[in-house]
């Protein structure tokens, strides 16, 4: 008996030690959260640390772009940079900074900063937990940077960049102060930019904290502290709500829609949402039959009733689109959603005859929302006499079939990182576009690739408009893939306790959250 | 060297060539599984578009264009040397991670052997010494605790605890009273069976020749109990509890997601999905060398408790 007691207390004193570390930790984290700190949560870490491409997400308002997208619109607009011209046809461009801006370290911004950014930028390839850091995506063809003076930038591009401007936006140009950039192209340390919050303490998998910025440049947050905690799972984002452990979510996939309105209902909590940057479709395997032609494709965007999927399952927060291209890019146009059944069963016929396909529909696995929705649509494909089996995958296993050309059709999604329409188009539309070869889609339009070749070039906005225009009415017409829904992003807080809480299209408006 | 040092140097010696074996296995998997690190890790979350130079760039960096037999050689070589490689997705050092996540696993494993040791045995012990409607009632709580998952068991204790009665953490571990809910949730299976599996072993010694011999020498039932029949029923139990502790300091991929804990559960779960070959192979050395110790410490364990049982499986 004396043998097990002395194992008993050993198993105890295992258990309290671990604990007594985590509580020690915990102390920490909870001198930061005495007073007035705000927890909010997203279900991921935002701030990955000194191996991710940008230490943290744009959305904590830590490090700032030299041009960012106006909210309203999604046209360039000045940050870190005030003013630019485009010369020599888009082969030069010159960026003038703001004066009087300080990095949360106390040195001042100047050109030679952004000058070590770029070139710190260039040491490649980088990921991140957020679009790949890649200076030959943002800045293409770029062969020269330099300082003109203290606070104007000069970038020298072999061939024109006209679109140089929207490629910049946001994670296109962040700006860290030098002394956080590690030779290897990773960070030395904590992230060191110019936004309204500094990073105070950042714990690896559980919190990163925020602290005001008082000496910002612009008007400063109104938060004196904000702590972001990563919950993977959204019921336990639910929980930690309902407990007021939390006061709100943000980032991608905050709340699903479904929690999101039972929240809603708690006279506790309000339901911010706005156009999100995220367009959801459904690929198409262009490469075999039946989705190398072309009326196969419109068959199956013209049977799905969007509109239905998108009340149906998301409750609402989403709209249906037929644009591949995010809303959030200036160049968005808004097309018709088009839902005609019979059209549909006449091209499938025209496609199939009297025989039934059978096809593989990938879908992650790890999403549910996603799988209901494979249910609904296999359901309606019936009716084109597609059998469709469905298959959820490990989302690295759908990527390796996808690219393999091992499916059919398969539930993706994309972004926009900056307001460049190029990025997507060129993507899924080029023959050799990433995406295009990724998710074996096939598709080869020579008009799409001659109007691509002269965005590079045409200076003139009304002619690239138009072109850009062209292209996403062939997009939507023949249907590479068929979109279906751009998200909403939803942040949901506890209204009781936060003002200033609102849902932007990528994050919240995190400057603007403070107690009640 | 006498002969438990003898003993223990054999089975640790033994280890080698099974923690050789499963690394390898888990090597072959890995690369049999479909998935590129490098198109994995520079497509973000699922938006990016690296180009096929960028993922060529990306594979060399990280010496994923050697033939696998090199790639797996170099690991082993690296290994020797004390070094266990480099993290694809997180850029630290393997057995960097592994112990960074450590402490909340361990935690979490002692506290739930914790409430499996008191609950279980505290349980055998009631469901033996009571009677009637009480010990069919523990009899049936503990077969309802059997049969609930721990997933549903850690929902429900978030539901009451945390959000109903505001009395512990829904998530996170930030202070020690967060490890309760989590290690409560991840034991209530193996706390049931521990109470099942003593209370038949138990009956069975309270039954035995040894028992009655002590009644006849006048000892009270508690005394027998406590004194004659406990010991000897503890031999299977700890064999059990042992395992048990081994499984969750792998780590307990459900409830470390459920309640937010950053273990090496999650930690695991996450190499599988940026297909981080050198993470996956720490971690499957780290899980093979935790059962190896822990099996280790259990069959020494029993030896002390149990003279009868010989190191080397002799009774």
């Amino acid at each position: 008996m004396r043998f097990l007691r002395a194992l008993f207390l050993l198993i105890l004193l295992t258990a309290v030690a671990g604990c007594g570390q985590r509580a020690e930790q915990g102390e920490s984290e909870h001198a930061a959260t005495d007073g007035d700190t705000i927890v909010l949560a997203a279900y991921r870490q935002l701030a990955p640390g000194e191996n991710d491409g940008y230490y943290c997400s744009r959305i904590l308002d830590v490090w700032e772009p030299l041009i960012t997208a106006d909210e309203e619109t999604g046209e360039p607009a000045p940050c870190l940079a005030t003013s630019w011209e485009m010369l020599e046809g888009g082969r030069v461009w010159v960026f003038h900074l703001r004066a009087g801006v300080r990095f949360h370290d106390g040195t001042p911004l100047t050109a030679q900063a952004v000058v070590t950014n770029l070139d710190w930028m260039a040491k490649e390839p980088r990921s991140t937990a957020f679009y790949a850091r890649s200076r030959k995506t943002y800045y293409p063809n770029l062969v020269h940077v330099e300082a003109l003076d203290e606070l104007t930038v000069r970038m020298t591009f072999s061939q024109p960049n006209i679109n140089q401007l929207y490629n910049m936006m946001n994670f296109g140009s962040p700006v860290y102060a030098p002394s956080c950039l590690a030779d290897d192209g990773n960070f030395s340390g904590v992230a060191v930019g110019t936004g309204p919050f500094r990073i105070v303490e950042n714990v690896k998998d559980r919190y990163v904290l925020l602290e005001r910025n008082e000496n910002y440049y612009g008007e400063k947050a109104r938060a004196r502290r904000i702590m972001v905690r990563s919950i993977p799972s959204p019921e336990v984002r639910f929980a930690a709500l309902k407990a007021e452990e939390i006061m709100g979510v943000l980032d991608l996939n905050a709340m699903p829609p479904v929690l999101a309105d039972e929240l809603a209902q708690d006279e506790r909590f309000a339901v911010s949402t706005s156009r999100s940057i995220m367009v959801r479709y459904l690929a198409m395997n262009g490469t075999r039959h039946p989705f190398d032609d072309v009326r196969m494709r419109r068959a199956v965007s013209l049977l799905i009733n969007r509109r239905l999927l998108v009340d149906a399952l998301y409750l609402g927060y989403a709209t249906p689109t037929m644009n591949l291209l995010s809303i959030a890019s200036p160049f968005y146009k808004a097309f018709p959603i088009e839902q005609d059944a019979t059209e549909a069963k006449r091209l499938a016929h025209e496609v199939l005859g009297d025989r039934r396909q059978k096809v593989v529909y990938c879908v992650n696995g790890a999403d549910p929302i996603a799988k209901g929705e494979a249910e609904l649509i296999a359901y309606w494909l019936a009716d084109l006499g597609l059998d469709v089996r469905i298959e959820a995958l490990e989302s690295p296993m759908m990527t390796a079939v996808m690219r393999r050309g091992d499916y059919d059709m398969a539930r993706s999604q994309q972004g926009l990182p900056s307001g460049d329409p190029l990025y997507v188009f060129n993507g899924f539309f080029s023959p050799n576009g990433t995406r295009n070869k990724a998710l074996s889609l096939g598709y080869d339009n020579p008009e799409i690739d001659t109007l691509l070749a002269a965005l590079n070039t045409e200076p003139d906005e009304g002619k690239r408009r138009a072109m850009f225009d062209r292209i996403q009415a062939i997009s939507v017409a023949e249907q590479p893939l068929v979109p279906l829904y751009y998200d909403e992003t939803i942040a949901v807080y506890n209204k009781a306790r936060l003002t200033g809480y609102r849902a932007l299209r990528y994050g919240v408006s995190l400057r603007e959250v403070n107690w009640r | 060297m006498n002969a438990w040092q003898r003993y223990i140097a054999w089975r640790l010696l033994g280890a080698l060539p099974v923690l050789f074996g499963i690394s390898l296995l888990a090597f072959i998997l890995a690369q049999l599984s479909p998935g590129d690190p490098a198109e994995i890790l520079l497509e973000g979350a699922g938006t990016g578009m690296p180009s096929d130079a960028e993922v060529a760039a990306l594979r060399s960096y990280l010496g994923l264009d050697a033939p696998p037999y090199v790639q797996y050689g170099l690991w082993l070589w690296r290994l020797l040397h004390g070094d266990g490689g480099m993290s694809y997705h997180l850029g630290i050092p393997v057995f960097t991670a592994l112990l960074d996540r450590l402490p909340v696993t361990a935690a979490l494993a002692g506290a739930a052997l914790l409430w499996a040791m008191a609950g279980g045995i505290g349980l055998g012990l009631l469901m033996v010494r009571l009677r009637g409607t009480a010990a069919m009632l523990l009899r049936g709580m503990a077969q309802v605790m059997l049969a609930v998952p721990s997933f549903l068991t850690a929902i429900l204790l978030i539901l009451v605890f945390g959000v109903w009665l505001h009395v512990l953490p829904t998530n996170g571990v930030e202070s020690a009273a967060g490890y309760l809910l989590p290690s409560l949730a991840l034991a209530l299976v193996t706390l049931a069976m521990t109470a099942q599996l003593l209370d038949a072993h138990l009956r069975e010694a309270l039954s035995s020749l040894y028992a009655q011999t002590a009644r006849l020498r006048g000892l009270s039932e508690t005394r027998v109990l406590l004194s004659y029949a406990l010991p000897n029923a503890l031999v299977p139990v700890t064999a059990m509890l042992g395992n048990f502790a081994a499984a969750v300091l792998g780590g307990a991929i459900i409830v470390e997601t459920v309640f937010a804990l950053p273990g090496i559960g999650s930690l695991a779960l996450e190499a599988i999905h940026y297909r981080d070959y050198p993470l996956l192979q720490g971690y499957v050395l780290f899980l093979g060398g935790i059962y190896v110790l822990v099996t280790l410490a259990v069959d020494l364990v029993l030896a002390r408790m149990d003279p009868r049982i010989a190191l080397g499986g002799e009774r």
